[in-house]
């Protein structure tokens, strides 16, 4: 690998790239423009938005006290609004008055077209007043009287209204009940239409003799309080009747008034209750017997900062994406398309001399996309709060973050661009023009944008499993980060595994970009018909001794689709029967019909050798035993790197399906045999015959031993689903499948997976009758059998030396075959050798 | 001359392998340095339709200094698998393919400082100038800087491209585009240069232009392969010629060499006999392969 080269590409790559106005465009001109002009126009939104007043009808308003008085002329009155002039300038309140304030009425407003008078309002209001206090009558639980004599309402509304529904049920035979039902829905439905277009948002019904009803309760208060002495005196009977308030939930422009409205008549509420507390003499502070009060312990920079952490995040990982989308099309597919990528190929610089010089110049525009968007919008946050000297801006300050997450977030943003940079130019590469390019990058941005979504979640913080997971690391260790500088100690904790797995997986996409451009197929692909028919003929009369790669691939969708549809259906009913049984049968089923059936079907009608593709070949009694020798080490092995997992928080806890399976094998209702048969047997059959056998056998067709195994192991791991499990699932699958590669055989491997799973049933019944010696064995307090470190280590000794020993032969094998000294077993047809 | 000496030295140092035995153990017994040397090429590639689709069919051939070698057959008859599978961009599934005596599997790299490639598909930067172009490659081929510069010099004046030496290569004519393609091609002054379909779609001018550079770069030495379905050039330039069809060489030799063997003074003719009896030949043998 030459660096001059790579240079050299690099070099000729951004200056192609700075001399296209497109690309120049989206990168620079964009971003420094975008967010200044956005800003601008929100401003300027601002200054000419004034959100339209809503109209809450108010009836009987007279009959409302007069001090604390709730109305004035404008309307309710602005103390008691904690925004004063500007809330209630957005409701515009049409009281109901009798002739005695009918003088004081200044001009009536003028009603804008469209709109309906003020008569008209009222006359609605009163007809839907009407139905409602109808409606209430239909209703057998009658919450709201508009009974002006308050001795009627003295048992109290609980035990009245259980009353009145205790006789409304036993009184009426169930068919009338319903017709009540019936025209109680009617009833609604009327009341709510007629609200929708009556063209006020909220009515407010003040039931009829209010201030009567108020004022007694006021004197009673005060003769009650002032009596101290008289016993008796001290309940004040006086119910006020409550004020209706009507509002539609369904409506947002309702909601809106209807939130104002209320927080007036709660502010209100207390005035009177502080006014008759005041006229009885009563101590203020007998309103808020629990008093409180609050401190703000974030400083305005940290409150900016909440902001920030929301919004930097989330546009890092979408600019640095976008900004590598594009250049990576036309360094890919364009090149192709411009028929520059053939002469590129002839020339005597290595491919991955090529592919670095491309990754380089695409990471540089993304690193540069993003950071000049960031500092646009961090720029133009800040000048605009600068301009804005009221509404939001004065209350979450825009300033800058400080320079440590600043630092943090640039170093973060390399690994992700690297890892955006490569993956972008691998499906660019693959592409054969620049519109497929974009066909097939579309769903990497679209996958991206879900993920960032989720991480703008406050909820979802920072856990060592989402550590490492792609995107969603860097995208919440930034939020972190820039939440809470204070706090973020703990947090830098999390930036080894996030920088490590960022960069191993831009290495992995980066890897692929390479492959891509040393396949001649991808390099020279002809645009052809894609002909469905003709597609699945050749597919089935092409067949080989084992799968296609492709084959292995749609294998493994197939389960896990099926897996995902089959999820609904899976939940054992536990409330018939046996839910143990039932439990067992259902993952019996699933194995046979969701894991083995795909695959051997798949294998019978693909490929013209089962005996090759699920490795039917009998196995030496060396690979037998290493298959259940390697079992028997690696469970101590995996129960405690497992627990240590949990113990440290790598992975959630189990989820409830999980525990009812282990909690199965724990009871010993069962008997072992049928545990074993479904726990271990079906298992070790089902789930070998798919991923040792099918998907192992198309993947490693390539040569790639390593590779396919790695892969084959990732594809067992999920189907597991559940963390922790496709963990576990996915180091085993390691060892089972250099166990089949080793052996060529998939007995080895069912032996391992049987046994495996036989100890781990075992395992999870307390572990027998083991005693617990405190060197080997011990059980932690729930009675669970653990093991202790000398036992891990001779396991680890011996599982590494069997595993070494499998690994050496493995190469060994290779290494023969490719020299061509191919030994007896000589795996099926080999087209892709090449005689030189 | 001193130049070719000095190649074959570098070549020694660099490829001791079967440069070396062809060069000197072998040279006995060979009359003339064979420059380009193909044996039994096999290419296949994954059909949609027929499942395998065999693109090279035992494909042999060999090429000396100063001769052109005309690969003349139809479209799709596998020239350009042929020439892509001698500048290594795609590996032969089975065969021999060599130039100056490397072998296009086990040294890629060192094929590829040896040959120039040109084809109608290869194109230019559209953002770059036709100077910048050049020099680009000059720089991938690793040619030092000084001797870069003097070469694109010499380069331009020969094929008189000064007046577009500043022009990008999106506002250039498709003759100028040519020119810088040929530029491109000879930059590092290749001992062998592959030219596939070179005038196909342009115009008489330019076409004409083209063939003129490629009859000099024969005069000058090179070892050159030729492919094309136009009789009119084959019969101009090529100092010998194969006729290739579905995979096959059916017919090889100097054109005197064809007429006489073939009974047939006009290549034309003798070209349609060749390809109406492959035809047939491949229609026997599907047919028989079904019954």
């Amino acid at each position: 690998m030459s660096w001059k080269n790579i240079r050299l590409v690099f070099l000729r790559e951004v200056r192609d790239q700075l001399r296209d106005r497109r690309t120049l465009f989206m990168i620079t001109i964009l971003p420094v423009l975008l967010y200044p002009m956005l800003g601008l126009g929100i401003v300027e939104m601002m200054l000419t938005f004034s959100e339209q007043s809503r109209v809450v009808v108010m009836l009987n308003a007279d009959d409302l006290p007069t001090s604390p008085a709730l109305l004035d002329e404008a309307g309710i009155s602005k103390e008691w609004f904690e925004d004063g002039e500007e809330e209630t300038s957005k409701l515009r309140v049409l009281a109901e008055r009798t002739a005695a304030a009918d003088d004081k009425e200044k001009s009536p407003r003028r009603p804008r077209r469209g709109e309906k008078t003020d008569e008209e309002l009222l006359k609605v209001a009163h007809q839907l007043a009407e139905k409602i206090e109808r409606l209430h009558g239909l209703r057998p639980e009658d919450v709201a009287s508009t009974n002006s004599d308050p001795a009627s309402q003295s048992s109290g509304d609980s035990s009245s209204e259980s009353e009145t529904n205790a006789t409304a049920t036993s009184a009426n035979d169930t068919a009338e009940a319903a017709s009540a039902e019936a025209r109680l829905t009617a009833a609604q439905d009327d009341i709510g239409q007629q609200f929708g277009t009556s063209g006020f948002q909220v009515l407010v019904i003040i039931p009829k003799g209010y201030r009567a009803a108020m004022e007694a309760m006021q004197r009673e208060i005060q003769t009650s309080s002032s009596a101290t002495t008289d016993v008796d005196a001290k309940t004040v009977a006086t119910q006020v009747p409550p004020v209706l308030v009507v509002r539609n939930s369904a409506d947002d422009k309702s909601m809106v008034a209807f939130g104002r409205v209320q927080k007036a008549l709660q502010s209100w509420e207390d005035a009177v209750r502080k006014f008759s507390f005041e006229q009885a003499g009563l101590p203020k502070e007998l309103q808020h017997p629990a008093r409180f009060a609050w401190i703000e312990v974030a400083r305005e920079e940290q409150v900016a900062a909440s902001v920030w952490s929301k919004m930097f995040p989330a546009l890092l990982v979408i600019m640095a994406l976008t900004g590598a989308f594009y250049p990576a099309i036309d360094l890919g597919a364009g090149e192709k398309e411009r028929g520059t990528m053939e002469t590129l190929l002839i020339s005597p610089a290595k491919r991955v001399e090529l592919v670095l010089g491309k990754f380089a110049t695409i990471m540089l525009f993304s690193t540069a996309t993003a950071l000049l968007n960031l500092l646009s919008m961090g720029l133009t946050g800040q000048q605009m709060s600068a301009v804005m000297s009221d509404g939001m801006a004065n209350r979450v300050s825009l300033d800058f973050p400080g320079l440590a997450p600043l630092a943090w977030l640039v170093i973060l943003l390399l690994p992700l661009s690297a890892l955006f940079s490569a993956l972008c130019l691998a499906l660019a590469t693959f592409a054969r023009s620049t519109k497929e390019g974009q066909y097939y990058l579309t769903p990497l941005l679209m996958v991206v944008m879900g993920l960032t979504m989720f991480c703008l979640s406050p909820a979802v913080e920072m856990t060592p499993l989402y550590s490492v997971i792609p995107v969603v690391n860097v995208a919440l260790l930034l939020k972190g980060l820039l939440l809470n500088s204070a706090s973020s100690g703990n947090l830098v904790v999390y930036a080894i595994p996030v920088l490590i797995s960022s960069i191993g997986y831009s290495m992995l996409a980066l890897w692929w970009a390479i492959e891509l451009y040393n396949s001649e197929d991808v390099l020279f692909r002809e645009a052809e018909k894609f002909d469905i028919r003709m597609w699945f003929q050749q597919l089935l009369r092409t067949k080989d001794a084992v799968p296609a790669l492709p084959e292995a691939g749609f294998c493994f969708i197939l389960i896990l689709m099926l897996q995902f549809v089959a999820m609904a259906y899976m939940k054992p009913d536990l409330t018939n029967g046996d839910p143990g049984l039932t439990m067992m049968r259902l993952i019996v089923i699933q194995q046979l019909t969701m894991i083995a059936c795909p695959a051997v079907f798949m294998g019978m009608l693909l490929t013209t050798s089962l005996r090759a593709t699920f490795r039917l070949r009998m196995p030496s009694i060396t690979a037998m035993a290493l298959g259940v020798g390697l079992a028997i080490v690696a469970h101590p092995l995996t129960v405690e790197l497992s627990q240590f997992l949990v113990e440290h928080q790598v992975f959630p806890e189990l989820p409830e399906s999980a525990r009812q399976v282990m909690g199965l094998m724990k009871t010993g209702d069962k008997p072992t045999w049928l545990l074993l048969l479904v726990f271990a047997v079906t298992p070790a059959i089902c789930e070998e015959l798919a991923f040792r056998g099918f998907i192992l056998s198309g993947l490693a067709r390539g040569g790639r031993l390593a590779i396919a195994v790695g892969i084959s192991s990732m594809m067992f791991g999920i189907i597991h689903m559940i963390p922790q499990q496709a963990f576990n699932a996915a180091l085993l699958g390691l060892i089972l499948g250099l166990l089949a590669i080793y052996s060529r055989s998939l007995f080895p491997a069912m032996a391992f997976h049987f046994c495996n799973n036989a100890i781990a049933t075992f395992h999870a019944g307390e572990g027998g009758t083991i005693v617990a010696d405190g060197v080997f064995f011990s059980r932690d307090p729930d009675g669970f059998l653990r093991y202790e470190a000398p036992l891990l280590i001779l396991c680890a000794i011996a599982g590494i030396l069997m595993i070494v020993h499998m690994i050496k032969v493995v190469i060994r094998d290779q290494d023969a075959k490719r020299r061509g000294i191919v030994p007896g077993f000589r795996e099926p047809a080999d087209r892709e050798e090449v005689v030189a | 001359m001193t130049v070719s000496i000095l190649h074959q030295l570098r070549v020694v140092g660099s490829e001791c392998g079967d440069a070396f035995v062809v060069r000197f153990l072998m040279a006995p017994f060979v009359s003339e340095p064979r420059m380009i040397r193909v044996q039994g090429l096999f290419k296949e590639f994954d059909d949609p339709r027929n499942g395998i689709f065999r693109a090279l069919d035992n494909v042999s051939f060999e090429v000396r200094p100063g001769e052109i070698y005309g690969l003349l057959g139809p479209n799709g008859a596998g020239k350009t698998t042929c020439l892509r599978i001698l500048s290594t961009v795609l590996r032969p599934t089975r065969g021999l393919a060599e130039v100056d005596g490397i072998n296009v599997v086990r040294n890629p790299e060192g094929v590829r400082s040896r040959i120039g490639f040109m084809s109608c598909n290869t194109g230019i930067y559209d953002r770059m100038t036709a100077w910048e172009m050049v020099e680009y490659y000059g720089r991938l081929y690793g040619i030092p800087e000084e001797k870069l510069q003097a070469r694109i010099t010499e380069i331009f004046n020969v094929l008189q491209m000064n007046d577009i030496r500043d022009r990008l290569g999106g506002k250039m004519s498709t003759g100028m585009k040519q020119k810088v393609s040929i530029a491109r091609t000879i930059v590092h002054d290749p001992p062998v240069i592959i030219f596939d379909e070179p005038t196909s779609g342009l115009d008489v001018l330019v076409a004409r232009a083209v063939l003129q550079a490629v009859s000099s770069l024969r005069d000058q030495g090179k070892c050159i392969i030729f492919s094309t379905h136009i009789m009119r050039e084959v019969e101009k330039l090529c100092n010998r010629i194969g006729i290739i069809h579905r995979g096959k060489i059916l017919a090889e030799g100097t054109l005197p060499e064809l007429a006489d063997k073939y009974q047939q003074p006009d290549v034309e003719e003798l070209f349609f006999d060749l390809i109406q009896r492959r035809e047939e030949e491949v229609r026997n043998s599907g047919t028989n392969s079904e019954a």
